[in-house]
């Protein structure tokens, strides 16, 4: 019997969430911090075998969901389900729920197998079958023979496969991961970033996923949830989460993004600078037609050609870097507030227009999101 | 390496320190002088070069006073022990900013009590009519007093009290360095909070309690006044021998071999407390 493979599993894994029976299931939970409120009212659900990201600023209560869901808070008001049994009053450590902490939290008093085979000592199972599943739980994370080391003598990324390979021996109901990558530089955490993937498809074990790095986010989710001051903004595909941000603060927060004056002409489209312009539908409810709005637009969305062209913002360019397979070209124009990021891919881009050069700045005709002006 | 001549204060700061230990080494000579030289009872002058005074100190006598003094220690390290690390664990997981200080304040009062008098209070507790005595005869419980004064218990007692404070302080500094993500960790992986406590936070512990136990131990080994007033002559340490041996039969040679073969005993049983301990503090309360 493939003991790793015993967990809770469905054939759900990319889509939507199984609704009969999520792996969790949050119900208008709040919590507070004597008069600071950390989240207000959240409902979410993860699916079964789902990867799910709480993404958000520090302090947006992404971290307060992991700890409620874990059990190292109480819920002020609200209920929580694991597997559609409430566990709201439970201790943490009745719940079953593996863990892996930002700084891994490593017993350094105890062996690599010791810490791995911590969970099933703590339930009782006995000795040859813990051995087992602590074997193949460092296969699984690519460490065999590791197991007589201490902590101390691995590096950061061995002890992050260790913390995982100790979270999943006890074949966790849920996987908490708290910004596991941020204490990893650059390379590792992208091969790690991989790797951990990988591992999470193929035992199918739902996962949440804390991160306010947006690019993890948007590689690593099947769904996310952009979180923002106790609240939860939008929950969606990473695709969906780009292309369609439900408000100004996931526009902003998820890629980068440029921001134009713009006049509401109807629900889905919008005039900037005398160019009509198609909008997502949705984010302009409650505002009426001739409201200044503004468009947002991704940096990929926009183009340059040369001044006065048809069909063109005037602006000029005032500094371009050079990116290796594409080129960020800063530049201004009247219509908006702030610099405008525009992105030409092709390695050659860097030669069309030297700085402080005057171009024409092509918006797009469909597909970008207009919003309310500013909070 | 720094050169002495990028550190311009360097020789300013050490030579006050230089000095005291200059006084420190001096005296110690002195003693280990006196130490090695015969005793002409009646005379305070003491005679030639003699190692009579090392032999002596194997006598039953002495050699009892080592044992039991050695054993004061330890109770007094290990009930010190138990006492403190409720209070420093208290101390440091109290989430009451008032709870804390009343904590800190009790746990630390008898630091700012003189030795005198922390010990006659204790002698008014522990007497035969005495508080504790008076309370349970009060209550029924017993017809007779206690003997607690002149009793190596007694003595057990006052120097628990002692010792408390600089327990609770390292203990606290040792358990304010547990990360506690090391007790989530365990929770989530099953684990009750009792057998957290057990299998995480007192093991990483252990460097705090090593470091309070051998200060504990150096500290009671060289106590006089509470053995001297609570065990009243019938409680033998090394050190109310060597007042004895001084200051009631003027013998000098002898009563500084005691000290030095205290002095080195104690040093002796620090180092092997630290032996002990170095693979603790080198896996480190942190990662």
């Amino acid at each position: 019997m493939n003991s790793l493979a015993d967990l809770p599993r469905t054939t759900d894994i990319a889509g939507q969430p199984n609704a009969a029976k999520p792996a969790v299931r949050i119900d208008g939970v709040s919590k507070a911090f004597g008069d600071v409120t950390a989240l207000h009212e959240a409902w979410l659900a993860v699916g079964r075998g789902e990867f799910l990201t709480l993404l958000g600023p520090s302090g947006c209560g992404k971290t307060t969901i992991l700890n409620l869901i874990a059990g190292f808070l109480e819920a002020d008001s609200g209920e929580i389900f694991l597997d559609g049994a409430p566990i709201t009053n439970d201790p943490a450590h009745k719940r079953q729920i593996g863990i892996v902490f930002q700084n891994y939290a490593l017993f350094p008093h105890m062996t690599v197998e010791k810490n791995v085979g911590y969970g099933l000592r703590m339930r009782g199972v006995d000795k040859t079958e813990i051995a087992r599943r602590v074997g193949e739980a460092l296969e699984l994370v690519k460490l065999p023979g590791y197991g007589g080391r201490r902590p101390r003598e691995l590096s950061g990324g061995q002890q992050q496969r260790i913390a995982l390979a100790r979270a999943l021996v006890i074949r966790p109901k849920v996987l908490l991961l708290d910004e596991p990558f941020s204490a990893l530089d650059k390379n590792l955490r992208s091969a790690m970033q991989v790797e951990l993937k990988e591992i999470q498809r193929s035992l199918g074990v739902s996962t949440v996923f804390v991160t306010h790095d947006q690019s993890e986010a948007l590689s690593m989710s099947d769904r996310i949830a952009v979180m923002s001051a106790g609240r939860i903004r939008q929950i969606a595909a990473p695709g969906e989460i780009y292309r369609a941000p439900a408000d100004r603060f996931v526009a902003s927060f998820v890629g980068d993004t440029n921001i134009f004056q713009a006049t509401r002409v109807s629900p889905t489209s919008v005039i900037v600078g005398g160019f009509l312009i198609d909008v997502m539908p949705g984010p302009l409810e409650g505002t009426i037609d001739g409201q200044e709005v503004e468009l947002f637009a991704r940096p990929e969305e926009l183009s340059l050609t040369s001044a006065g062209a048809p069909g063109t913002l005037p602006a000029e360019v005032v500094t371009k870097v050079y990116q290796g397979g594409y080129s960020d070209f800063y530049v201004t124009t009247p219509l908006a507030a702030e610099r405008v990021l525009v992105r030409i891919h092709g390695p050659a881009a860097l030669e069309l227009w030297p700085e402080g050069a005057k171009i024409g700045l092509v918006l797009p005709k469909t597909g970008a999101n207009a919003f309310p002006p500013g909070e | 390496m720094a050169q002495p001549a990028d550190r311009p204060f360097l020789r300013l700061f050490v030579t006050p320190s230089v000095l005291v230990a200059g006084g420190f080494i001096a005296s110690l000579a002195v003693i280990l002088q006196y130490s090695l030289r015969a005793h002409i009872p009646g005379e305070l002058e003491p005679g030639g070069f003699s190692l009579g005074n090392f032999t002596d100190m194997l006598k039953p006598l002495y050699a009892r006073a080592f044992v039991d003094t050695v054993l004061i220690c330890a109770e007094t390290a290990f009930f010190t022990l138990l006492l403190a690390y409720p209070l420093a664990f208290a101390l440091v997981r109290a989430k009451s900013p008032f709870l804390k200080s009343l904590l800190l304040v009790t746990a630390v009062t008898p630091l700012f009590l003189g030795e005198i008098v922390r010990t006659y209070s204790w002698i008014i507790v522990l007497g035969n009519t005495g508080f504790v005595n008076s309370v349970l005869r009060g209550l029924g419980l017993i017809d007779q007093p206690i003997q607690m004064m002149f009793t190596k218990f007694g003595v057990v007692v006052a120097l628990v009290h002692v010792t408390l404070p600089v327990m609770v302080i390292m203990l606290s500094a040792a358990i304010s360095h547990i990360d506690r993500d090391y007790e989530k960790a365990a929770a989530s992986l099953g684990a009750s909070p009792v057998r957290t406590f057990l299998t995480v936070t007192l093991p990483l512990s252990l460097p705090g309690i090593i470091a309070g136990v051998t200060t504990s131990f150096a500290w009671t080994f060289s106590a006089f006044a509470t053995p001297q007033l609570i065990g009243g002559g019938q409680v033998s340490t090394i050190s109310t021998l060597v007042y004895q041996l001084g200051f009631a039969n003027f013998n000098f040679p002898f009563a500084a071999a005691l000290s030095f073969a205290g002095l080195v005993f104690t040093i002796m049983v620090i180092a092997l407390l630290r032996r002990a301990a170095r693979p603790l503090e080198k896996m480190g309360g942190h990662a």
